[in-house]
């Protein structure tokens, strides 16, 4: 399958996901997964689920803008960059994000 | 060397590179290097830095406002997280930018 096709649907999984059934993000981590979120350090699919769910907002809508992928390492790894607007519930202005993924 | 360490050095000798001789970006790349920038894809030290050194400005100065990394793989590899702000020579506002970074050992 073309690595931009399953990069693109990866990341839609994983914001729908993210927008509909946070904890539901506990399936896409593993044990040796690593989040840093605003500098902060989280390893393990828990912890890592904990950090989102504990986010300071309940509910959120994340529009993607673009969506980027290259091959990583030797193993068929892929780096995904993806960038997009998060609307926060009762905010007048989206937010600007962009995340780097690597599965 | 903390992992940390590592990365903001080689992120502030990047951009200050960038900022100043952007040709000297091309010892920062190797053959088997990509980049994907607004969507389009590039391999290979020569076509990276020509793509760099083509973009629509002479000037620019790049202000990093946060680095985070994370070990990658099973060789030593760091991906790296740079956010921060890019301003052009005569432009009144700042971009904003964010780029990803994967290095080998």
């Amino acid at each position: 399958m073309d690595p931009d096709a399953v990069a693109k649907a990866f990341v839609e999984h994983y914001y729908t996901t993210f927008d509909s059934n946070r904890a539901g993000l506990a399936n896409l981590y593993q044990e040796s997964s690593m989040l840093t979120f605003e500098g902060q350090n989280t390893q393990g699919c828990q912890s890592i689920v904990a950090k989102l769910t504990s986010l300071p907002f309940q509910q959120c809508q994340h529009a993607i803008t673009t969506v980027d992928c290259q091959p990583s390492g030797p193993a068929g790894g892929m780096i995904v960059f993806v960038s997009g607007d998060l609307q926060l519930t009762g905010e007048q202005h989206a937010l600007k994000f962009s995340q780097l993924l690597e599965d | 060397m903390d992992p940390n360490a590592v990365a903001k050095a080689f992120v502030e000798h990047y951009y200050s590179t960038f900022d100043t001789n952007r040709g000297g970006l091309a010892n920062l790349y190797q053959d088997g290097s990509m980049l994907t920038f607004e969507g389009q894809p590039f391999q290979g030290a020569q076509n990276i830095a020509a793509k760099l050194a083509s973009l629509p400005f002479q000037q620019c100065q790049h202000t990093i406002t946060t680095v985070d990394c994370q070990p990658s793989g099973p060789a030593g590899g760091m991906l790296v997280f740079v956010s921060g702000n890019l301003q052009l020579a005569g432009e009144q506002h700042a971009l904003k930018f964010s780029q990803g970074d994967w290095e080998a050992n």
